[in-house]
């Protein structure tokens, strides 16, 4: 592998690695999102 | 119970407004300059500064490779005051900025390992050796990822928490070790060339793209903190309401 192989190689993985990052983090986000909407819509039911 | 102790802790999750339900506008304003500096850094270093004069063009990786390891002290560091301050205060804000930037210290840490190693491959013909500098460095991050296995897998938050903090700031100790590794044993990895004593050793065309990509993530590390942070103050307030419904029930 030539010098810009090392190069591509080295800053692939590090893009890589931060969109993954942040794709799981927004993923994470919008379950725990979702799964307090529905416990406030579960919870405003249940005292009506 | 751990639900019960999270909701008596943390007020801040019970405030609708705060709960996080969006990114805030600042939030969006650090994560689009990221970009934009991130940009720009990797322009002037991979097509604007020359090559080095004895490592050639694979000189390149260290402008993302030196920048990821000193935002990765940061985030350590903050965990280190976040976790100073839960044992403290006994607040768990703190305990959440101190599990959110561990998480994004270990990405940062783990992408210095893996440009690291690449370097070390088409540098010294290795892709890793047992230097101090990077025995130490994986050391680092072996105890974050084993700090996030212990809040992961603890049964009971605030313990989870309190031990938590406990081993970020025993192993904060690694990082200073780290950074005087080179100066205190014969090592393969070069000297300090930046934070040294004297001044930088780098020539400054070398320093600018260095210092915007350092800018760069620091702007990147500032946006996920934020966005993690907001995670946690949504799962907080997850919890409050299960245990508000469970107390009705």
């Amino acid at each position: 592998m030539g010098s810009w192989g090392f190069i591509g190689l080295a800053y692939g993985v590090g893009s890589v690695a931060l969109l993954l990052y942040l794709i799981l983090l927004k993923r994470r986000l919008r379950d725990a999102r979702d799964e307090l909407a529905a416990l406030e819509g579960d919870g405003g039911r249940g005292t009506r | 119970m751990g639900e019960r102790t999270v909701a008596a802790a943390v007020p801040w999750a019970s405030e609708r407004r705060r709960a996080g339900a969006r990114p805030s506008l600042a939030a969006k304003a650090l994560g689009a300059a990221a970009v934009v500096v991130l940009a720009t850094g990797l322009y002037l270093g991979l097509a604007v500064v020359p090559p080095d004069a004895v490592q050639g063009e694979v000189q390149r990786i260290i402008y993302l490779h030196v920048p990821s390891i000193v935002t990765a002290y940061l985030a350590f560091f903050v965990v280190f005051c976040s976790s100073i301050l839960y044992l403290w205060k006994r607040d768990l804000r703190f305990d959440a900025v101190a599990v959110s930037s561990a998480e994004i210290g270990v990405v940062l840490t783990g992408i210095t390992l893996a440009t690291g190693s690449i370097w070390g491959k088409s540098t010294w013909g290795v892709w890793w050796t047992w230097d101090a500098r990077l025995t130490l460095t994986a050391i680092l991050f072996t105890i974050y990822v084993g700090y996030l296995m212990l809040r992961a897998f603890a049964e009971e938050p605030q313990a989870g928490a309190r031990y938590g903090a406990v081993l970020a700031i025993i192993g904060f100790l690694d990082i200073p070790l780290n950074h005087l590794a080179v100066q205190w044993w014969r090592t393969l990895h070069q000297p300090s060339s930046i934070l040294r004593p004297g001044g930088p050793s780098v020539a400054l065309v070398m320093l600018v793209p260095l210092a915007i990509n350092f800018a760069g993530l620091i702007l990147l590390y500032t946006y996920l903190l934020l966005e993690r942070i907001r995670l946690e103050r949504i799962r907080h307030r997850a919890a409050e309401t299960r245990l508000k419904r469970g107390r009705r029930g």
